[in-house]
């Protein structure tokens, strides 16, 4: 009885600790952590064995000897040598279209690094170990980079991974547990970054199981990288580390944006088209090996590609700079963001807003005082779920408002419910009942007029029908203590399109400018354009703030896919016009579709985004990027 | 009720405390008495008999570090999987002796010399794009071939006179122990940290190269290697050496790399080649 006693207190007062820790920090790393936590209360009990004291202690100030990869780590390699990464074709392809003068950008200047870069990178570390204050036991240890306040929170009390629509950071999450003499480190929703600083890439996607061993005052850091995105193989990479004694004392690495190149236009992104990499050689060039030398992927890992470099010709090399012709397109590699338990989930966002997932799009509820304000309605197939979901959040309230970000059936499937379950008591008494006694016994819908037209287009049911709408600029209201905004998006995905902002929560729900599963489905039938989604990404991007690093800060809602920030659509965003320009150098040169097609000009980014099957394949995208630059709706 | 039940709780919570102090007291009391004796008598098992021998080293391995390994070449590629030019020394902590012998560097001379495998060295052999073939010659002896420059390394763990030789090739002799890091007063009361890694400290090696391009250590090298196996959750096993070279005549600091090999389930692409100078 007194052990089971103890166990509970024990339990309790991990529990309280690990939940403190992690509200009170700011730093960005423990924001998916606190999304997490919100998402799954309560924060389940640490298991036992999970939390028993440490066999090694790794606490201490340790300094990389950088005495491998010194080029790397310090000035930086060479573009084009990826030697040793197992990167697949689309991986090569991206860090070949990558132009460092990238990082020039307002929105690349202050990239964080992830997990396992940051392992990699220069600099001093420092670890330290959380413990309850009762009973002594490891809650957490913290890894802290100096090159960019890379904050790694090990998580040692057995609590869960956030589920897979929760934020990611640089530094992901990550889970520890002690094996033998070897702390063994699993990290999950990491944000795009680089394995290599010279543009080899890492993707959201990625995993990473990383080892901690000390000898004496020697650390060795094994990271292990799984990418189903980028590489044909995971990345084993080993880092060492000498203990100092004393406290370097200089751990911050201030970083703020700014204005590195001026006059650009703001739809710029420095970027090689394929097989226009005017450094693709350089290193091979320096050390007098074969174009193929680092362009190999997996097959340069193993001792017998030191055969095959003996043999390779000029051709093969120049084969690997550009994508192979002929080939099925990629299919997207990424993990499922959404549930599928047949379940609405709940994550608070921030201040008095939610997200609500398990339905199709991604659906926001802001609550308070007055009634619920809804963004978007889900497919339809659990609205019941859906609204006693946001009837749970806010018993006392009632659903007053929805907003529609535009027309999907994505978005709109639950709006007919949603208007009869809701009210607008603002229009009761109004100067609106002497015309329509009915009016504000159903929720009002809001959106763009030309979302109603391609609704009333469709024949939906007058009561799923927008009944507020607006022409031109933006829609506003200051609601629940917080002021919403819609701005129109024209010629976006389509010409009706908005993104909801709510300016003190600091939230942004893009619809389906931006999600994280998919290329952005331009319509061309309703007026989309590759342009017009690239100006949106940009108005989105001049909307968002980081917290840290280019981490955390305002809350990027997609359309669909998990809780992001301002770089993963800056990331989208680049994405876009890179493929925009390539398609847009063929047109100029006389391609026909056909041609622009089998050129598979996204074939860096198919991997992520691409299907070969359903509705919106990777050949609909590019047919609707070519068409869009062929035609382009006229600007408004 | 409930608080009653809650405050006799408390109660034994307390007296259990206060029982378990004296025999705290008691066992720290004794603890480097019995430390002592375990020293002086392998153990400290009683009086009735004698100790039970240590376990072998085959026995006492905590892991298994047998079979086929191959290389990952993942970092200081260019050095590894090809000759860097002479006078590349990005990353080694060279002297200016060191600096100078890496200059006058000279493969056609290594060559004539019969001097072609001096970078498969015991300081330089695990960084080179190489598998391993890892065996227990007996009980106390493990032996690492290499198919790279046909390379053999003997572990011995219990060195005799006899056993270990002379040294003086390019492999050295090499002691190796199980390392469970254990202070040097004892483990103390919480005991001996699980796991352990294999450590290996090599010397009374003939002079060789850290690179393919003549970097150089000289005879009176020590090299200390940890290797860890690590298991990764998809099944793979990965054999780590974290190796320290020190050389006062050519290094102004030790020189630190980490080596990292896959195991193979089988021989699939073991193919020995003899040294080659450049």
């Amino acid at each position: 009885m007194i052990l089971n006693y103890k166990k509970s207190i024990l339990a309790a007062v991990i529990a309280a600790a690990a939940v403190c820790s992690s509200h009170f920090s700011f730093t960005p790393a423990a924001f998916a952590q606190r999304a997490n936590e919100r998402d799954q209360q309560p924060t389940p009990a640490p298991a036992a064995s999970a939390a028993e004291a440490p066999p090694v202690d790794l606490t201490g100030y340790w300094t990389p000897p950088m005495h491998e990869d010194a080029l790397e780590r310090g000035g930086g390699s060479e573009l084009g040598d990826y030697a040793g990464f197992a990167l697949n074709e689309a991986g090569r392809l991206w860090a070949l279209s990558y132009d460092p003068s990238r990082v020039t950008l307002r929105y690349h200047q202050c990239d964080a690094y992830v997990a396992p870069y940051q392992m990699r990178a220069t600099g001093n570390f420092h670890v330290w170990e959380e413990r309850d204050p009762h009973f002594h036991r490891l809650v957490a240890v913290h890894v802290w980079g100096q090159t960019t306040e890379g904050h790694r929170v090990i998580w040692m009390d057995g609590r869960p991974h956030p589920p897979a629509w929760a934020p990611h950071t640089f530094r992901g999450f990550s889970t520890g547990k002690f094996v033998g003499n070897v702390l063994v480190v699993e990290t999950t929703h990491m944000k795009q970054g680089w394995l290599r600083r010279n543009g080899t890439p890492q993707s959201d996607q990625a995993t990473l199981v990383d080892y901690f061993v000390r000898h004496g005052d020697h650390l060795t850091n094994v990271t292990v990288v799984t990418d189903p995105v980028f590489l044909s193989e995971p990345e084993v990479r080993s880092n060492d580390y000498y203990r100092n004694i004393a406290d370097h004392r200089n751990w911050l690495y201030a970083c703020d944006d700014g204005e590195q190149i001026t006059g650009r236009a703001p739809d710029y992104v420095p970027n090689y088209l394929f097989g226009q990499q005017p450094f693709a050689n350089e290193f091979e060039k320096v050390y007098k090996l074969p174009l193929i030398s680092g362009k190999s992927g997996a097959a340069s890992v193993y001792p017998e590609f030191m055969a095959k470099m003996k043999t390779a010709t000029d051709a093969e090399g120049l084969a690997l700079l550009k994508p192979e012709p002929g080939k099925t397109n990629e299919t997207s590699k990424a993990a499922n963001p959404n549930p599928t338990d047949g379940q609405i989930h709940v994550m608070p966002l921030r201040n008095n807003v939610y997200l609500l997932v398990g339905d199709g799009g991604n659906v926001i509820a802001q609550l308070g005082e007055e009634g619920a304000l809804v963004v978007n309605t889900g497919a339809g197939k659990m609205t019941d779920k859906l609204i006693d979901a946001i009837r749970k959040l806010a018993p006392d309230s009632f659903i007053q408002f929805v907003a529609n970000t535009g027309f999907q059936a994505d978005y709109t499937g639950g709006n007919g419910k949603f208007n009869l379950a809701g009210r607008d008591p603002s229009l009761v008494g109004s100067f609106f009942s002497n015309q329509h006694p009915e009016a504000g016994n159903t929720a009002t819908l809001i959106a763009h007029q030309n979302t109603q037209n391609y609704l009333n287009d469709l024949k939906y049911p007058e009561e799923a029908l927008p009944t507020d709408t607006f022409l031109e600029e933006r829609r506003r209201k200051f609601h629940n203590d917080d002021s919403m905004e819609m701005f129109w998006e024209p010629h976006s995905v389509t010409d009706g399109e908005a993104i909801v902002v709510f300016r003190r929560a600091d939230v942004i729900a893009t619809g389906d400018i931006f999600n994280t599963t998919a290329y952005p489905v331009i319509d061309l039938k309703r007026e989309g354009s590759v342009q017009g989604e690239i100006n949106a990404l940009n108005d989105i991007l001049s909307r968002t703030v980081y917290e840290h690093e280019e981490d955390g800060g305002t809350i990027v809602i997609p359309g669909h896919g998990y809780v992001c920030n301002e770089h993963e659509v800056l990331e989208y965003r680049d994405m876009m016009v890179i493929i925009r320009d390539r398609v847009r150098d063929m047109i100029k040169k006389g391609a026909t579709l056909q041609q622009v097609k089998a050129a598979r000009l996204t074939a860096d980014y198919d991997t992520r985004y691409g299907a070969n099957s359903g509705p919106w394949t990777t050949d609909m995208f590019v047919e609707a990027v070519y068409n869009s630059l062929k035609n382009p709706p006229a600007a408004k | 009720m409930k608080k009653a039940g809650r405050i006799i709780l408390f109660k034994r919570a307390h007296s259990f405390r206060n029982g378990l102090l004296p025999i705290l007291t008691f066992t720290l009391l004794l603890a480097p008495a019995a430390f002592a004796q375990g020293q002086g008598r392998g153990g400290g098992r009683g009086p009735a008999g004698p100790p039970p021998p240590p376990p072998v080293a085959k026995a006492a391995a905590p892991w298994d570090p047998t079979g086929y390994w191959v290389a990952l070449v993942t970092e200081d590629w260019r050095y590894r999987m090809a000759t860097p030019p002479k006078g590349d020394l990005t990353g080694v902590p060279v002297s200016p002796a060191g600096r100078a012998a890496a200059n006058a560097w000279d493969p056609a001379k290594d060559e004539a010399a019969g001097n072609q495998c001096k970078a498969f060295g015991v300081a330089g052999l695990m960084r080179m794009p190489t598998r391993l073939h890892i065996t227990w010659v007996d009980d106390e002896t493990l032996k690492i071939e290499t198919d790279a420059g046909t390379q053999t390394r003997i572990l011995h763990f219990k060195p005799t006179p006899g056993s270990q030789g002379e040294g003086g090739d390019l492999q050295g002799v090499s002691i190796a122990s199980w390392d469970r890091s254990i202070p040097v007063m004892g483990p103390g009361r919480g005991g001996a940290p699980p796991g352990a890694s294999l450590k290996v400290v090599t010397t009374k090696m003939k002079a060789g190269y850290l690179r393919k391009n003549g970097v150089p250590y000289s005879e009176n090298t020590v090299v200390t290697e940890y290797i860890d196996r690590l298991e990764h959750p998809n099944g793979d096993s990965l054999l780590v050496f974290e190796t320290e070279v020190v050389d006062p005549a050519n290094l102004a600091t030790p020189f630190w790399t980490s080596s990292h090999f896959k195991r193979q389930k089988d021989a699939a692409g073991w193919n020995p080649t003899p040294c080659a100078a450049h």
